[in-house]
């Protein structure tokens, strides 16, 4: 199973604004119990651009499947790119870069 | 040198020390372990930020009134205070209150910041800013599940 990322950042007046979505089971403890799975969810998100960290966060188990994020940074010029990396609890990783738009 | 030069001098040299570090990537699952296990939104705010004091000012929270689907349900954290350094979002209807936390860099824009939380029933959703002197600002909207979001 592999951690897929698909985000979308568009540049306006300085500011860029990203929508995307990390395609990831998000399974709870509670939903993996239930299951008969391992529990298994994104823990950690990091966004950078030009070198800079822009969007940072430590995730749980209490986020959507296929969690939907949106969020601004600042800077970023179109044909720039900008690199979404995460994490799971079980150690797997992703890491994609996108185009600013 | 006057007084008054002295004096500014000295506030300026403090300032710098203030800010001259930059905030560092960070991951608050491993600095703040503690928290992340906190089955209420008192003691993760606690083990997360080192007090429990809150001011329910300088936030704003958008999340739906009522939540057919507690399995995403959408929160916005519409603003927070200027000089906000850490986010922390926590909601009370699962078996443990801390749901993300977002350290504030530099070129983060901490605004309409979108998420969708898996909620297992009705409860609260609090959004929590660490403003740069340590002081903690919240907003909170009750959101009333009509399909818990843990099922299956």
């Amino acid at each position: 199973m592999g951690i897929k990322l698909r985000f979308v950042g568009k540049e306006k007046n300085g500011v860029t604004s990203v929508k995307g979505m990390v395609k990831h089971p998000m399974l709870s403890y509670d939903q993996a119990k239930r299951q008969g799975k391992k529990a298994n969810f994104i823990t950690y998100m990091k966004v950078t651009q030009g070198g800079d960290v822009v969007f940072e966060a430590s995730t749980s188990q209490f986020l959507s499947k296929n969690p939907i994020f949106k969020f601004k940074f600042k800077g970023g010029k179109k044909g720039e790119k900008f690199t979404v990396y995460v994490e799971d609890l079980l150690g797997n990783k992703a890491e994609k870069s996108f185009p600013i738009r | 040198m006057n007084r008054r030069e002295v004096l500014k001098l000295g506030v300026s040299v403090v300032v710098a020390g203030l800010f001259a570090k930059s905030l560092e990537a960070k991951d608050f699952r491993k600095e703040k372990p503690a928290a992340w296990k906190d089955k209420t939104i008192k003691k993760a705010v606690k083990d997360l930020f080192g007090t429990d004091a809150m001011d329910k000012s300088g936030v704003e929270v958008k999340a739906p009134e009522i939540a057919e689907n507690g399995a995403v349900v959408p929160v916005t954290i519409k603003s927070v205070p200027a000089d906000t350094k850490v986010i922390a979002v926590l909601q009370d209807a699962d078996p443990e209150s801390l749901a993300m936390v977002i350290p504030v860099h530099p070129r983060t824009v901490p605004e309409d910041i979108s998420i969708r939380l898996k909620l297992k029933k009705s409860g609260k959703v609090v959004v929590v800013a660490q403003t740069a002197d340590g002081k903690l600002h919240y907003d909170e909207k009750k959101v009333k599940v009509t399909m818990g979001g843990c099922g299956g």
